[in-house]
């Protein structure tokens, strides 16, 4: 199990690539997201996350979000989702 | 309103009112992809117009506009998907597919057919321009988006929150934004959480076909959002939310049935479970988050300002214009009898009156100024004659277009159509030469045709110039001579060479063309410009190309007229033709022989005409000591002396046309009625001299009056 990786505070349209290259050089080892800074979460970066929880569970390792903090999920509310959905990567 | 009885055709014709704008702005579009000043947004521009079109077109089942916009869509998407520049050719065939796209639903709105053959033949070559084969499958037409139905529980999705209240609204709102959205800075998540204000919403976010992490690319939308909204609202205000993306999402709102609502609220347990698997229902937040900002307005700034429009029937404006031909009327007759009644000029009633005057003036503007509309619409239509004649010439040509937020009267606009097409077609095929004749020339091969429009004192200035070879001025005098319409030996200037064009039958084609030379000529077109009470000039330069010059009045209802006596009867001559007015002295008029006069006027002579013996009130005098004359300045530049008994006025009249069961008497224009009740006769003082010469021989009129007054003019 490797370590968390703590999501940096703004999850906006900027921040999606770097996510995204975050994510991926974690690949391949089970996956856990530290959500207690974030502070703003874009649907872009929603779709990073969403990606990447898919991705881990597909290579059957696990992907999980921790510590979601109370504004992460309610905007992940408002985008209709909640921390476990979102790490069951929707499916 | 129209039909009253049918909904759907008034909505069917606002339909049809916004494609209308749509391919204006697909040209608009298209033309500055031309001009290569183009950005990444222009064609999301092009292609957001052929969107919207096919969307209407589904709504009302059109399926020929659908299928052909669909596949021009599909090519466009392409296009802007992959970040293509399309070539000067490719933007050429954009146009032609523009061209038949409104033709499509110039064909759908009049119930036409249009013909199968041309639009799969562009089809063919748009499929080519993407190098694909072909789409075949029709149905894909309405395919958009499929939401892949993973893991989410419909049944636990449709579960409102309801709290007991009274049933309410049930809304169905689907949201997939486009990449633009997140570009312009616009975020779902924020547009999410408004629209969750306005009651209680049950969002669920479509995940579809999401790449994996690697394959992502992470500034790609790839959610959409179906959200079930149990509110008390308005499908405006739900568009309302979306209004600053609205264009950079693909956003529907419809009413979700509501006795399933009422249904399934009964069979469930009212409490809902905010973790449910898929569905989210939120409270109601009060407030927002301080750090959240609304929306930004960032698409705005990008965009001229959107002026807010209001669609008015035609038949609206019309009365209304026609009320205030009236009340100018009216108060030219209050004004007349307040006269009568021997009213001192500075009493409180004439001044009321004064003022009373102008603010009916004012009104008059402003009501003309609804009727008036930028010529950029009847530009567009030029350049798609400009491409058509071009094609089947073989040249090519480039139609530049300069001020086309000019405003005329719609009626203006609409019958400048037709001479305006003729005269580009013209410009095309004789005016340009070949593209070698130009290279030899030391021209670039392209020609360009610049058609303009400006406002100049009160009047519209519609410019027409090609830099092509100009008049050939020999050969023009070879054919008149030819043709007989003028006498052999007679010896013009070269601006009555030009004028040859405007005569009726003359044409200087070669060959007849496909395009023109099919006996409708320019005197067409000047008649046609004469009917709108415009003039038309032409300039030419040997090698230089030749410029046509329309001069039209803003408007075709009202005229600052000069109200003269003739013979006892009360006329208006359109004061624009006016250049000056003179009392003669008993030297100033001679004779170049009898029935002939001149008139000196400022070391210059100037023909003279007696204007009661030529509209036949009176014999011709024999004494012109003391008369008035009115210097006026004719369409082709010459001017012309007219006798009147005396100027009564100077107005504004409401032009009122004359019935066609009326005899077309020669020099009569129109009428108009006066303060005094009384009808006075509108004279079109061209016609009145061309009308009066009758009696010299045909042949021989024209040019022989104008070359003596010319050498006169000039001697």
């Amino acid at each position: 199990m490797s370590d968390s990786y703590r999501l940096p505070a703004r999850l906006d349209l900027p921040a999606a690539e770097p996510l995204a290259q975050a994510l991926r050089g974690r690949l391949g080892a089970n996956m856990t997201l530290d959500g207690s800074d974030v502070t703003h979460l874009g649907a872009l970066c929603l779709q990073v996350l969403l990606s990447a929880a898919r991705t881990v569970r597909h290579a059957g390792h696990d992907f999980a979000l921790v510590n979601a903090s109370d504004r992460l999920t309610e905007q992940l509310a408002s985008l209709g989702f909640t921390p476990d959905r979102l790490s069951g990567g929707a499916e | 309103m129209s039909d009253q009885n049918d909904p759907m055709a008034d909505i069917r014709a606002s339909f049809f009112v916004e494609c209308e704008e749509l391919l204006e702005a697909l040209q608009d579009g298209l033309g500055s992809l031309d001009d290569g000043v183009g950005d990444s947004e222009t064609i999301n521009v092009v292609f957001r117009a052929v969107h919207s079109i096919k969307g209407g077109a589904g709504a009302f089942g059109l399926e020929h506009l659908v299928r052909f916009a669909h596949r021009y869509e599909t090519v466009l998407d392409e296009v802007r998907s992959n970040g293509l520049t399309p070539d000067h050719e490719n933007v050429k065939l954009f146009f032609r597919a523009a061209d038949h796209l409104s033709d499509l639903v110039r064909a759908s709105r009049d119930g036409l057919t249009v013909p199968q053959d041309a639009g799969d033949a562009l089809l063919a070559e748009l499929d080519a321009m993407l190098g694909t084969p072909a789409e075949t499958d029709e149905a894909s037409a309405q395919v958009e988006f499929t939401p892949l139905g993973i893991g989410i529980d419909l049944g636990d999705l449709d579960a409102p929150f309801d709290a007991g209240s009274a049933p309410s609204t049930r809304w169905s709102i689907r949201f997939q934004p486009r990449a633009e959205l997140y570009e312009t800075g616009n975020e779902p998540q924020i547009l999410l959480r408004n629209l969750a204000r306005l009651g209680t919403a049950d969002v669920t976010c479509d995940v579809g076909a999401l790449p994996l992490l690697l394959e992502l690319s992470p500034e790609t939308p790839h959610l959409a959002w179906t959200i079930a909204l149990d509110a008390d609202v308005s499908e405006a205000e739900i568009r309302e939310v979306f209004e600053f993306v609205d264009g950079l999402c693909d956003l529907e709102v419809s009413l979700a049935l509501y006795d399933d609502n009422t249904a399934s609220t009964a069979e469930r347990p009212p409490a809902a479970d905010v973790n449910a698997p898929a569905g989210v229902t939120l409270p109601q937040p009060d407030t927002a988050p301080q750090d959240m900002p609304a929306p930004p307005p960032a698409r705005r700034a990008a965009e001229p300002p959107a002026r807010s429009v209001v669609r008015v029937d035609l038949e609206r404006i019309e009365r209304l214009v026609n009320l205030v031909g009236e009340l100018v009327i009216n108060q030219a007759m209050l004004a007349q009898s307040l006269v009568s009644a021997g009213l001192s000029p500075h009493s409180d009633a004439m001044n009321g009156l004064e003022e009373f005057q102008r603010l009916t003036r004012d009104i008059q503007d402003s009501v003309m100024m609804i009727r008036a509309q930028p010529v950029k619409s009847l530009f567009q239509r030029m350049s798609r004659i400009v491409r058509e004649a071009s094609a089947a010439v073989g040249k090519e040509v480039r139609l530049v277009t300069d001020g086309e937020a000019t405003e005329v009267d719609k009626t203006v606009i609409e019958r400048l159509a037709d001479p305006l097409t003729h005269m580009i077609r013209n410009a095309v095929d004789h005016g340009l030469e070949p593209g070698a004749d130009r290279v030899s020339a030391g021209k670039s091969a392209e020609g360009t045709v610049r058609l303009s429009a400006a406002h100049r004192s009160g009047r519209v200035i519609i410019e027409l110039s090609d830099d092509g070879g100009g008049i050939n001025r020999p050969r023009v005098l070879q054919i008149a001579r030819t043709k007989g319409l003028i006498p052999p030996e007679a010896s013009l200037s070269d601006t009555e060479i030009d004028n040859l064009l405007f005569l009726p039958g003359f044409s200087t084609a070669e060959s007849v063309s496909n395009l023109s030379g099919r006996g409708v000529g320019m005197d067409v077109v000047r008649t046609a410009i004469q009917q709108l009470g415009g003039r038309i000039s032409i300039q030419s330069e040997s090698g230089q190309g030749t410029t046509f010059t329309i001069s039209l009045p803003l408007t075709l209802a009202v005229l600052d007229g000069m109200v003269v006596d003739v013979a006892g009867e009360t006329m208006v001559l359109p004061l624009n033709v006016v250049v000056e007015t003179l009392s003669l002295g008993p030297d100033d008029v001679q004779m170049l022989r009898p029935g002939a006069e001149l008139v000196r006027v400022r070391g210059g002579f100037v023909p003279l005409y007696d204007l009661g013996a030529m509209l036949g009130y009176r014999s011709r005098r024999t004494d012109y000591t003391g008369c008035i004359v009115l210097l006026i300045s004719l369409d082709d530049g010459n001017r012309a002396a007219l006798v009147i008994d005396g100027i009564e006025d100077q107005r504004q009249v409401v032009i009122k046309g004359l019935d066609d069961s009326f005899f077309r008497a020669p020099g009569i224009a129109a009428a108009t009625i006066l303060g005094d009740g009384q009808i006075a006769l509108i004279l079109d003082p061209a016609d009145v001299i061309a009308g009066c010469l009758v009696p010299l021989p045909v042949d021989a009129r024209l040019p022989d009056r104008s070359s003596k007054e010319e050498r006169l003019e000039h001697g």
